[in-house]
C-alpha cells in the first residue's frame, strides 16, 4: 500500500514537472507497461486542471501603491520595533513615580494605612456608654471582684470578665461562660466573720461603693458591638483587694484568716499609697473588641456628658413609658466569639500591648505592660548587707511565728540556724501546719489557664477539650449515663466473684504448703 | 526560425539573470537611501503576493488588507535582508506567515463567534440544476486541510516550484511532494459524489 502511494507521489511530482531525469524516464518505461498507473496519472491530471481551472483571478488594485506608501509614512521607522517595548517603558515609568513620590514623601503608605486605621477606630469609638452602671454594680458583684477577680457581663448568658495572671506573672482577662453560679453572699460571710459592727459595715459598703464609679468607666459599649476594656481594670482590683484587706486587718486581725478568702495575705501600709497612686493615674488607654478587629487606643469617657443623658432618658422615661422602654430594650450587647477564629487568629497578636487567644469556651487576652503606678520600693541590696552582717553576729538565728497568728495559739512551730555548726545547721520544729483556714491550695487558678496547659495552648488550645482529658485520663470518651451504671454494676459483681475466688485460693495455699523453717544466720 | 528561437532563449536567460540582478539591486540600492527603489520592487511583486493572499485566505474582502501589511514588513525589515536566497523566496515565505496567522485569527474568532443562520440558507445546495463545476472546485479545495491546500495552489495557480515552496512554507522538499499529492487525493475523494459531471 504503502509502495504505490510512493508510487502516486512520484506521479503526482511526473505531471508537476518535478522528477530528475533519470526517474522520469523510469517513470515513463514503467507507465507503458501498468495499465493501473495510468489509469491514475490521467486521474491527477483531470484534478491539476480542475484546480487550475478553479480558481478566479484577483483583479488589480489602482489604489494599491497610494495606500501602502500613505502606510509607510504612517509607520515611520522612528518608531520600528518601539512597540513591543511599551509594557517595559510603561513598568518603568511607573516605577520611577513611585520612587520619587516615596522619596519625596517617604511616609505616604504608612499615613495613608494610619488614617485608614483611624477612621475605623473613630466609628468603633462612637457612643461608647459604659456596660456597668454604677447603680446596677452590687456591693457583691464589687466584692467578688475584689477577691475573685470576676465581673458580670451577661447575667442571663452568665457571661463574666475574669481577671488574673498566669504561673510566668503574665497578666491576663478573660471573657468567658461560667461554668457554675458563683456562690453568693460572699460579702456578707465577710462581713460576719469579721464580726463587724454596724459603723464598720458601713465603712465596708463605702469602700466598695467609692469603686463602683471607677470600675463603670473601665468596661465601655456600644451599639456597633464594640467592648473597650481598659487595661487598668487590673490595677484597680489590685488597689480594691488592698483597701479591703488593710480594713479587715484593721477591723478584726483575729478574725482574719477565717473571713478572707485563701490565697490572700495582709497588705502592709504602703498600700495607702497604691491605691491612691491607682486611683490618680487615669490611664486612657483601652482595649477595644469589635467585629472586625481588637486595637488599643486612648479614649476619654466623658462622665459628665453621660450623666446628663441618663438623667434627659430618665425625664423622657417618666413622660413617655412605652416608646422609652422599647428603645432602652432594643440596646442589648452579646459577647459571641467566632469559633472559628480559634485557627485563624491563634497565635496573631494586634498589638505590641496585648495577645488574644480564642477558645470555645473563652476569650483571654493577655496583656504585655499595663501602666502599673511606680511603688517606690527599698535598696534591697543594702538591705542584704545589713542582714549578712547581723547574721554573723548571731551563733543561733531563730525564728519565731507568733502563736497567736492562727487559731487556738497553744501550739507553735520555730526555725532555728545554728551558726557556725555543720552537722546541726537547721532545725525546723513544727507540730501542727496548715495552709490556711480552708484547707485549699494557695495557688488562685482559673480553669482554662491550669498550669502548664498554658504553656502547650498552642497545641491543646481548646479547655474544654483539656477538662475532659483531665477527667478521663488523656482520652475522650463518650458515655451515658445507664450504660455506665450498667457496666459499673456489673464491674461490682465481677470483682466481689473474684474477691471470693482469691479468698478461697489463700485457704487452699494456707493448707497445702507448710511453713517454712526457720533459717540459720550467718555472720561474717 | 532556429536562430531566433536561441535568441529569444538567450534573451529569457538574461531576462531571468536581470530579474534576479535587479532585485537584489534594487534591495541595495533602498538600503542606501533609495525609497524610490522600494516602489518599484512593490510594483513588480505585488501582484503575485495578491494573488498568493487570495489563493490562500479564499476571501476577496482581505486581501489588499494582508497584502498590505506583507509589505510594510518586507519595508521595515528589508535593510536585514542578507542576499543568500532569493527575494521572492523571503517575499513569499512572509506572505504565507501572514496569510497563516490571519486564518488562525479567523478560526479562534469562529469559536467564539454565533453561527450564521443566513450563510445556511443560502448556502451552496448540490442538487440545484446548473452546476458551477468550477464552484464545485472552490468549495472542494475549501474543505481541504491548510497545510495541504497551501502548497497544492502554491504549486498550480501560482506556479511556483517544489523548492520554492518549501521554502515559503519553511519545510522540506519531500514533505512538498508527498503534502500536493495527498491534496491531490484529498481533492478526488471530495469531488467523488460529482465524478459523471467532472470527469
Amino acid at each position: 500500500m504503502k509502495k504505490s502511494l510512493k508510487k502516486y507521489e512520484r506521479l503526482s511530482a511526473y505531471i508537476d514537472g518535478e522528477l530528475f531525469e533519470d526517474e522520469k524516464k523510469q517513470l515513463e518505461e514503467e507507465l507503458k507497461k501498468s495499465k493501473e498507473l495510468r489509469k491514475k496519472l490521467t486521474e491527477l491530471k483531470k484534478i491539476k486542471q480542475l484546480t487550475i481551472q478553479s480558481v478566479n483571478t484577483i483583479e488589480e488594485n489602482p489604489y494599491f501603491e497610494t495606500r501602502l506608501a500613505a502606510n509607510i509614512r504612517l509607520k515611520k521607522p522612528f518608531f520600528r520595533g518601539t512597540r513591543k517595548w511599551f509594557p517595559v517603558i510603561g513598568v518603568a515609568v511607573i516605577t520611577t513615580i513611585l520612587m520619587i513620590v516615596l522619596k519625596l514623601n517617604p511616609g505616604i503608605m504608612n499615613n495613608l494605612l494610619n488614617s485608614q486605621k483611624s477612621n475605623i477606630k473613630a466609628f468603633y469609638k462612637q457612643n461608647l456608654k459604659p456596660l456597668l452602671y454604677a447603680a446596677d454594680l452590687s456591693n457583691e458583684d464589687i466584692f467578688n471582684f475584689a477577691f475573685f477577680h470576676r465581673l458580670p457581663l451577661d447575667e442571663r448568658k452568665n457571661q463574666f470578665l475574669q481577671l488574673g495572671s498566669d504561673p510566668n506573672g503574665h497578666r491576663y482577662f478573660e471573657i468567658k461562660t461560667a461554668a457554675m453560679q458563683p456562690a453568693n453572699n460572699n460579702l456578707n460571710k465577710f462581713v460576719k466573720r469579721l464580726k463587724l459592727n454596724k459603723k464598720q459595715q458601713l465603712q465596708v459598703d463605702s469602700i466598695l461603693t467609692s469603686y463602683a464609679g471607677d470600675l463603670q468607666n473601665q468596661i465601655l459599649v456600644n451599639n456597633k458591638n464594640t467592648i473597650a476594656i481598659n487595661p487598668n481594670l487590673w490595677n484597680y482590683n489590685k488597689a480594691l483587694t488592698a483597701d479591703l484587706l488593710t480594713f479587715a486587718v484593721k477591723s478584726n486581725k483575729k478574725q482574719f484568716d477565717k473571713a478572707v478568702p485563701s490565697g490572700f495575705s495582709k497588705y502592709n501600709k504602703t498600700v495607702a499609697q497604691l491605691v491612691h497612686e491607682v486611683k490618680a493615674s487615669k490611664s486612657n488607654q483601652y482595649i477595644f473588641f469589635t467585629p472586625d478587629t481588637i486595637f488599643s487606643d486612648s479614649f476619654n469617657f466623658d462622665m459628665k456628658k453621660f450623666k446628663h443623658k441618663i438623667e434627659k432618658m430618665k425625664k423622657e422615661l417618666k413622660s413617655n413609658v412605652g416608646e422609652s422602654a422599647k428603645r432602652l430594650n432594643a440596646f442589648k450587647i452579646s459577647f459571641n466569639f467566632d469559633t472559628g477564629l480559634v485557627k485563624l487568629k491563634r497565635d496573631s497578636s494586634w498589638d505590641k500591648h496585648f495577645k488574644v487567644y480564642f477558645d470555645t469556651n473563652s476569650c483571654t487576652v493577655h496583656l504585655g505592660d499595663i501602666p502599673i503606678p511606680n511603688i517606690r520600693l527599698p535598696h534591697f541590696d543594702s538591705f542584704l548587707k545589713k542582714l549578712d552582717e547581723t547574721a554573723n553576729k548571731f551563733k543561733v538565728f531563730s525564728f519565731d511565728i507568733p502563736p497567736d497568728f492562727r487559731k487556738g495559739g497553744s501550739k507553735s512551730y520555730s526555725f532555728k540556724y545554728h551558726y557556725n555548726n555543720p552537722t546541726k545547721s537547721y532545725d525546723f520544729n513544727f507540730k501542727t501546719f496548715r495552709f490556711g483556714p480552708s484547707g485549699k491550695s494557695n495557688n488562685y487558678k482559673p480553669d482554662s489557664l491550669f498550669t502548664q496547659q498554658f504553656k502547650r495552648f498552642k497545641n491543646n488550645p481548646d479547655s474544654l477539650a483539656s477538662i475532659f482529658k483531665r477527667f478521663f485520663n488523656g482520652s475522650t470518651m463518650i458515655f451515658q449515663g445507664k450504660q455506665f451504671q450498667k457496666q459499673m454494676l456489673q464491674l461490682q459483681k465481677e470483682m466481689d466473684k473474684f474477691r471470693k475466688e482469691i479468698q478461697n485460693m489463700k485457704k487452699e495455699f494456707k493448707i497445702k504448703i507448710p511453713p517454712k523453717k526457720k533459717s540459720n544466720t550467718i555472720i561474717i | 526560425m532556429n536562430k531566433n528561437y536561441k535568441e529569444n532563449k538567450e534573451d529569457l536567460y538574461q531576462a531571468q539573470v536581470l530579474n534576479l540582478d535587479d532585485d537584489f539591486s534594487l534591495i541595495k540600492r533602498f538600503i542606501e537611501g533609495d525609497e524610490s527603489a522600494f516602489s518599484i520592487l512593490m510594483i513588480r511583486h505585488k501582484e503575485k503576493v495578491r494573488s498568493i493572499v487570495f489563493i490562500t485566505v479564499n476571501n476577496h474582502d482581505v486581501v489588499d488588507d494582508i497584502s498590505q501589511e506583507v509589505f510594510l514588513i518586507v519595508y521595515k525589515n528589508l535593510n536585514k535582508f542578507r542576499f543568500e536566497s532569493q527575494f521572492t523566496t523571503w517575499l513569499y515565505r512572509i506572505t504565507v506567515n501572514k496569510c497563516k496567522d490571519y486564518l488562525r485569527k479567523m478560526k479562534i474568532r469562529s469559536i467564539f463567534s454565533p453561527i450564521n443562520e443566513w450563510e445556511h440558507e443560502f448556502g451552496y445546495t448540490p442538487n440545484q440544476e446548473n452546476i458551477d463545476i468550477k464552484e464545485i472546485v472552490q468549495n472542494a479545495i475549501s474543505k481541504l486541510p491548510e497545510k495541504l491546500r497551501i502548497p497544492l495552489l502554491l504549486k498550480d495557480i501560482e506556479g511556483l516550484s517544489y523548492q520554492e515552496i518549501a521554502e515559503s512554507i519553511q519545510c522540506e522538499i519531500g514533505t512538498v511532494k508527498s503534502r500536493i499529492f495527498r491534496a491531490r487525493e484529498g481533492l478526488k475523494n471530495i469531488l467523488k459524489p460529482y465524478e459523471q459531471e467532472l470527469m
